[in-house]
């Protein structure tokens, strides 16, 4: 998808450009920024993450096969240890937790890469090297005919620099 | 903003000196934090000569077990019943070390404390190499060390599992959790500080290295949501992971009828004695750090300050848990733990109990002094005394209980051989091994994070910024810290808002 990208050098300005592409609908925008700012996050006004349900679904997985790990081999050998039953759940909570924390943090990683959708062979168009640095990035998805108001807009609101891409 | 001009002369500016809005005052902008953290990465003559002096260790470390692979366990020093030795207490200690680590890369972040940013990364680092040297403990301890993977659960076609009731197994759980959560991560937070890198880099092999291991990571909005995100929820699971860790390890001892081990305080015992180890381990690293990579302004004196408040604490933990086990013995009725504990400080092992109570009790009370928390070359010289406590401390658990039992006839003594000291030294050159090769490859404090705390570029500075630069009389970046200001005990003067 062609489109429009702004480099900025003050925060204030991209949120400023940010907030008026929204109020004249432009909707599909990437921001690039070099630190994750609570700005930008109010400015996009973005879903909350997904990550934490395949968190949850991980962690009660893995918390599931500690135990049951345990208690299967418990009872395909069933020796008896100091008199306590063969399955004895105290102790395999052990299993359960360190089982949890494995797969939950595991499925967290997954759950990053997947919705980031990284790793990623090529960068996409209008990622510049500055956005890692000190300046901020605005993208804005569009038609080539609403390609100059796009433009126009992120100039007025101080882009050092703004480049047409497809 | 940070870099609003002083309106004090220079010969007056009070440097470096943090406050809670301006972090880092001698940082200016984003820039100049890519620029200096990327420099540390150019090797020096005294990094190759530490290299070199952490493989030379290893090699040492690495023959000795040869002999002992060739020879048998005996060349170690055990003297039965003491068949838990060195590498026992070695492997406590170097889990201990990892401890810090993740206190202060997981935990601090949940509680937002902001010293932990120029330091974590450095000591999340240092968690990895640690848990990978205490790894290598167990598998040295064992007869046949080419079976260790009977530890794991996997199906086989003898059809025999591990023995899910013994510590033994919960330690191989724990661990390995432990190291790859830990390394996890790690590598998590280095992603976006890779692309950094990666965007700097003019060198095309190592750029192509940089594309690869930061997977096209190009801080996009919806990659920061995630990433935040997900970071928070390996925090909130790598909190209670290390807790448990060390309390898994400290039921290798507590589930012995063995006296001084057979105890409900070692757990928190345990942990809190780790944190306090890895503590120590974090200022033998970050101290020399910040002064060879000139990195002053970063792991400024209240960060200093504020972590020696956190060894003070741990170490007024340790102190409590150790007066405690007395008064366990003395209120228990129990003659042999009595002895034991009379044993442990006035008999046989007096002098090992001692060095811990001395090193771990009575020389981190000095933190008790502002003048002494913000003194680095103080808390240097201390955390040595720290890491030899700690490692007395375990020698102190080990020893003297296997060697005092219930039966006197049975009481021994116990004394390492050159091979359990050789394997000693080669973990240590094991573990700055890795960490040397690390602080050269990849950067030693968090670029992205540290960015979060230094304010952006604004086309309207905000207010509290701007009046807070003038109020303290920013000092001009290059002024590094403690050393521009009067006193002789570093930056006593410094504030502490």
């Amino acid at each position: 998808m062609p489109g429009i990208i702004g480099a900025f050098s003050e925060i204030d300005s991209a949120v400023e450009a940010i907030e008026e592409l929204r109020r004249t609908r432009f909707n599909e925008l990437t921001v690039y920024t070099p630190t994750p700012r609570h700005e930008f996050e109010h400015a996009l006004d973005a879903p909350p993450s997904r990550v934490r349900i395949f968190t949850l679904i991980g962690g009660l997985c893995g918390a599931t096969f500690g135990y049951w790990i345990a208690v299967w081999a418990s009872r395909y050998w069933p020796l008896v240890v100091g008199g306590k039953p063969i399955a004895s759940w105290v102790p395999y909570t052990i299993f359960g937790f360190e089982v949890m924390v494995l797969i939950g943090s595991l499925s967290t990683v997954f759950a990053l890469f997947a919705l980031s959708r990284v790793p990623r062979l090529t960068m996409t168009v209008g990622y510049d090297a500055r956005f890692s640095g000190g300046h901020f990035g605005v993208w804005v998805n569009t038609t080539s005919d609403r390609a100059k108001e796009a433009a126009d807009l992120l100039r007025r609101h101080g882009a050092v620099e703004v480049r047409h891409e497809a | 903003m940070a870099t609003a001009a002083s309106p004090y002369p220079a010969s007056e500016q009070r440097p470096n000196v943090p406050s809670a809005s301006v972090r880092l005052p001698a940082v200016a902008d984003y820039e100049q934090v890519d620029r200096e953290i990327i420099a540390t990465l150019r090797p020096t003559l005294g990094w190759f000569a530490l290299l070199a002096t952490a493989i030379l260790c290893l090699l040492i470390g690495i023959s000795a077990w040869t002999y002992q692979i060739y020879s048998g366990l005996g060349v170690a020093g055990y003297n039965p019943p003491v068949m838990w030795g060195v590498y026992i207490i070695t492997f406590v200690f170097w889990i201990g070390i990892g401890h810090a680590g993740t206190l202060i890369s997981a935990i601090l972040y949940l509680f937002r404390a902001g010293f932990r940013t120029s330091i974590y990364r450095c000591a999340e680092a240092m968690t990895v190499f640690a848990v990978m040297t205490a790894g290598l403990f167990p598998i040295l301890h064992l007869g046949r060390p080419w079976k260790f993977f009977w530890l794991i659960p996997y199906p086989n076609w003898r059809l025999i599992w591990p023995q899910f009731k013994s510590p033994l197994v919960w330690d191989v759980f724990a661990i390995l959790t432990y190291f790859t959560v830990s390394s996890t991560f790690l590598y998590i937070g280095l992603i976006p500080d890779i692309a950094t890198m990666r965007d700097r880099e003019t060198n095309p092999v190592r750029k192509a290295i940089y594309s690869a291991l930061s997977l096209g990571w190009r801080n996009s909005d919806r990659e920061w949501r995630h990433f935040t995100r997900a970071y928070l929820f390996l925090a909130a699971f790598s909190t209670p992971l290390v807790l448990s860790v060390h309390s898994v390890v400290s039921f290798d001892f507590a589930m012995a009828l063995t006296p001084g081990w057979h105890a409900t305080i070692f757990p928190p015992y345990f942990v809190a004695g780790a944190i306090f180890s890895g503590m120590g381990m974090v200022f033998t690293i970050i101290i020399p750090i910040r002064k060879f990579f000139k990195l002053q302004h970063y792991v400024t004196l209240n960060d200093l300050d504020a972590a020696a408040k956190m060894t003070l604490f741990t170490s007024l933990i340790v102190g409590l848990a150790y007066l405690t086990e007395f008064q366990i013995a003395w209120l228990s009725g129990n003659k042999y733990e009595q002895q034991y504990f009379w044993n442990r400080v006035f008999g046989q092992w007096a002098w090992a109990a001692w060095i811990m109570i001395i090193c771990n009790m009575v020389l981190p009370m000095s933190l008790f002094s502002q003048k002494l928390r913000r003194n680095p070359s103080w808390l240097w010289i201390l955390s040595l005394f720290i890491n030899l406590g700690m490692w007395f401390e375990r020698f102190v658990i080990v020893v003297p209980s296997l060697s005092h039992e219930f039966e006197p006839w049975q009481w021994t003594t116990y004394a390492p051989t050159w091979v359990d000291y050789s394997i000693l030294l080669g973990s240590f050159g094991w573990f700055f091994m890795w960490f040397l090769l690390f602080c050269k490859q990849l950067p030693i404090m968090a670029i992205s994070e540290l960015k979060e705390v230094v304010p952006p570029k604004r086309k309207h500075p905000h207010p509290e910024e701007f009046e807070h630069s003038r109020d303290e009389g920013i000092a001009h970046p290059q002024v590094t810290g403690e050393h521009e200001l009067p006193g002789g005990l570093g930056a006593a003067g410094g504030g502490t808002h």
